[in-house]
């Protein structure tokens, strides 16, 4: 025990430790994973002496390596390029080049390893970062084990981060969860999802329950229903349709981000704050989901679609269909509207929709939460009547902050009511910026707290979901029909249908 | 001294126009209205009150700066009590800055200056002008004085202080004590702390390392070079090690002396540098395992440094901030409740 970590800063202790990225070459790497352990260099959080060992197929020399880093660290780092702490940083940065699929590369890595524990008599801590391409992924899990490279030393540990996609359905997901497993212990096991370590989606938690005002009304008795939306003024480009084709936005953005935020606005209150507190919670949110296990419910509850040519900001842009690297005859979702219902006590009736699409007008994710009505009876015989009820807003990105609309009488001699909002941005109200999602994440597993990682069953749970979806799509007999909409508008109008039929309507944002 | 400030015009440049003090909020509400595009923002009441002549002005510069980052309605105080004439003069002003090089953020500033008996008048004038349900913030700077009741402590959320800047540590401690009993709640963060903390931050992190963890018994030498004017910063580290690792003070007349709990003496080297940082370098030597953590004149990184047999370790960190605007900004964005200061007082106190 280091007596001296003690009250000093109130995170887990971040231990020195050698970190291994597989795919170091890829743009992960170059564009997230340096710029943020750089950036915790910079910040004095990265523990001295940790070393960093890119691994991947491509020859290349460590200074080759080097430069390539250094290149996009310059354009891409938060807190700019400092060539002192890069100088310092980029030391302990080296290349070791083999094959994924080549046993000896594993081995001669285990040895580099050694040679930097042996240094620190005998001990050292390993972190393997997972950042290829998914298909690499199993057999760097068995080749990790067939070197030792999994098990910890005495008093030391062996961790793994894992990227997404896990999976592309239960049966794939529950197959690398297995070769995970059999590998690392689930405790040792980091599924990164990045939307997680984004500061609105960490203070949800702090929100909701350090905030006495909103738990008593946070379930089915005051609320009506709450959205989730994800929208991207882009579309395919950079060739981002190959990749796209095989995913959608379902499988892409829900299965994933969306389904966590959701877990962790319909979750209750963990019994403390450790990791495995907070995601038992959150995977009985994912268990309790109400299954749309036929395709005539996929067609009640789900809208897929895909966007024409049209006009984002300003510019003409194409359709789905016409993208780059996508078939003019797809058949993947770049929309996606769901209309979920938790089946618990807390949430019961209460339907939650979650959309996600490309080509929308701009980018923006939120989750805002819609209140039921005051009863009105006596505000409803005025002009105008009462218009809306109070609606809070969790920005997640771009403007991270928080809203609260409610009803307020209009200064003047009559009786009438409008909207106004409360409005805060974490950038106005902070100034200063926060660390990149990754920066945290990585932090978080050098420290071994697991709370901002999905864990396997919550992963499982939400391609459960998921999977109905794709099978009534893409493999029954009387598949819901994919509709259309103009990119730059806001989604088909299936998916305006699909909240009338509560009553409701998507927020405008 | 009250010269100086009937200097100040009417409209100044730093403080803004003068108003009356009876107006000031309405003033403010005038400030807002005039442009549309402008965010209010306030996460605070900050003042920042100071006895020094010519202070209103520097601080006003200050709040600029601070308000780039920390949200506030700042009132800043200057008080005269040389001057035997009772005065109370207020300007209002609002610092603007682009928020995410979009949006004009404004923090508004109150500026006063009071001359003669002004311990009922300043309490009451600060009271009459805070952000109702805003935490008080209350930078106090230079030496105390009789002016800090226990009243208006009983009001503080945070208070700042300096403590390297007292001419008498040990009293100004007591009487700090003494103001403070009816508010045990009150947060309070020393200059001379926030000074430390990489160094704080170093040591802790080197002695992560297996190998230093595991000399840690073995602690029997620390050396520490520092400036003259930060002997308190230097005196606090020390408290700390001590506190953290459980030292008891050596039975010897030096209170800077101590014994580990297996009844190992560790000696202490306080160096003095009068060109250095106020910390320069913190040496740590724990069997054959060596800790530094240093800061050379002028660099922009603190070294640190794990040494053994074996192997070497270097890392670089940011050096802690100097000037009073970035110290009070780095106490703010870390709020907390500064428990670990709380905890090595006592151990300071006796050192002092």
């Amino acid at each position: 025990m280091n007596p001296f970590r003690e009250d000093l800063v109130s995170r887990s202790r971040p231990e020195p430790c050698s970190i291994v990225i597989f795919g170091a070459t890829g743009d992960l790497t170059h564009r997230k994973l340096i710029p943020a352990l750089y950036n915790l260099a910079v910040d004095g959080e990265l523990p001295t002496g940790v070393k960093i060992i890119g691994f991947a197929r491509r020859h290349k020399t460590n200074e080759e390596f080097r430069s390539g880093l250094e290149e996009l660290n310059r354009k891409l780092s938060r807190s700019g390029h400092d060539e002192k702490v890069w100088g310092s940083f980029i030391e302990s940065v080296t290349y070791h080049a083999s094959e994924f699929s080549d046993v000896e590369g594993y081995r001669s890595l285990a040895r580099k390893l050694d040679e930097i524990d042996a240094d620190r008599g005998g001990k050292g801590n390993r972190l393997f970062y997972i950042a290829s391409a998914p298909e690499f992924f199993d057999e760097i899990l068995v080749n990790l084990k067939q070197a030792g490279l999994n098990e910890a030393k005495l008093g030391c540990w062996a961790r793994v981060i894992v990227e997404k996609p896990f999976g592309t359905d239960l049966a794939t997901a529950k197959h690398l969860n297995q070769v995970v497993n059999e590998t690392f212990q689930e405790c040792d096991t980091y599924r990164i999802d990045h939307y997680l370590g984004k500061e609105t989606a960490q203070n949800l938690m702090v929100l909701r329950f350090a905030n006495s005002i909103f738990e008593p009304l946070w379930n089915s008795k005051y609320i009506s229903h709450i959205q989730i939306t994800c929208s991207e003024n882009l579309g395919m480009e950079g060739g981002r349709g190959g990749y796209y084709e095989k995913s959608g936005a379902l499988r892409d953005m829900v299965q994933n981000h969306l389904l966590q935020l959701l877990s962790l606005v319909a979750m209750e209150p963990p019994t403390d704050l450790t990791a495995d507190g907070v995601r038992d919670e959150k995977v009985k949110v994912l268990r309790s989901l109400r299954q749309w296990d036929t395709s005539q419910k996929v067609a009640q509850n789900v809208v897929r679609a895909q966007y024409t040519a049209g006009h984002v900001d300003g510019i003409q842009v194409p359709g789905y269909r016409e993208e780059d690297r996508v078939s003019p005859t797809s058949d993947t979702e770049a929309y996606v509207a769901v209309r979920l219902l938790i089946d618990t006590w807390r949430w019961s009736g209460v339907p939650f929709y979650i959309r996600m699409g490309k080509r929308l007008p701009k980018k923006s994710t939120e989750i805002s939460v819609h209140f039921k009505d005051a009863p009105c009876v006596l505000f409803n015989a005025i002009a105008g009547g009462v218009p809306g009820g109070n609606v809070l807003v969790i920005r997640i990105q771009p403007d991270e902050g928080i809203s609260l609309r409610m009803v307020s009488k209009i200064p003047g001699t009559s009786l009438r009511l409008e909207p106004v909002k409360m409005d805060f941005h974490y950038a106005t109200s902070f100034g200063k910026s926060s660390p990149e999602a990754y920066e945290r994440l990585l932090l978080d597993a050098i420290a071994g707290d697991a709370t901002l990682f999905a864990r396997r069953d919550e992963v499982e749970e939400a391609w459960k979901f998921i999977d109905h979806i794709e099978y009534a799509w893409h493999q029954s007999t009387t598949p819901p029909p994919m509709a259309e909409f103009v990119a730059g508008s806001w989604g088909p109008k299936e998916a305006d249908e699909l909240l009338h039929q509560d009553g409701n309507q998507w927020r405008r944002l | 001294m009250s010269n100086l400030i009937d200097n100040i015009p009417a409209v100044c440049p730093e403080l803004g126009i003068e108003v009356p003090v009876s107006e000031i909020e309405r003033e403010l509400r005038k400030l807002w209205e005039q442009d549309e595009v402008h965010t209010n923002a306030s996460l605070m009441n900050l003042v920042v009150y100071s006895e020094k002549p010519g202070a209103l002005i520097a601080n006003s510069e200050i709040i600029r700066e601070l308000t780039a980052e920390h949200a506030c309605r700042a009132i800043l105080v200057g008080i005269d009590r040389n001057d035997p004439k009772p005065s109370l003069r207020a300007w209002i002003t609002a610092h603007c800055h682009l928020a995410d090089g979009r949006k004009s953020v404004c923090c508004e500033q109150i500026a006063f200056h009071l001359t003669g008996r002004v311990t009922g008048r300043f309490r009451n004038t600060v009271f009459a002008h805070m952000n109702s349900d805003l935490p008080l913030v209350f930078w106090w700077q230079g030496e105390l004085s009789e002016i800090l009741t226990e009243r208006l402590v009983s009001v503080m959320d945070r208070l700042v202080i300096d403590s390297s800047s007292w001419t008498d540590p040990s009293a100004s401690f007591e009487m700090l004590e003494e103001s403070s009993q009816s508010n045990p709640d009150l947060i309070i963060q020393d200059h001379a702390w926030t000074r430390s903390w990489q160094f704080r931050v170093g040591i802790a992190s080197l002695f992560d390392d297996p190998a230093a963890q595991e000399a840690l018994p073995e602690i029997s030498n620390i050396e520490i070079t520092f400036h003259p004017a930060h002997r308190n910063t230097a005196l606090q580290v020390l408290a700390w090690l001590a506190v953290q690792a459980g030292w008891k003070n050596r039975k010897s007349t030096d209170p800077v002396a101590f014994e580990s709990s297996s009844g190992l003496a560790i000696s202490v080297a306080m160096h003095v540098d009068p060109f250095a940082p106020p910390l320069s370098s913190l040496i740590i030597r724990a069997g054959n395992v060596i800790v530094k953590v240093r800061q050379k004149i002028g660099s922009a990184h603190v070294e640190r440094q794990v040494e053994t047999p074996a192997f070497k370790a270097t890392s670089l960190s940011p050096i802690d901030p100097t000037s009073s605007a970035d110290l009070v900004a780095i106490q703010l964005s870390r709020g907390g409740r500064n428990s670990l200061y709380q905890k090595i007082l006592p151990r300071f106190r006796e050192m002092l």
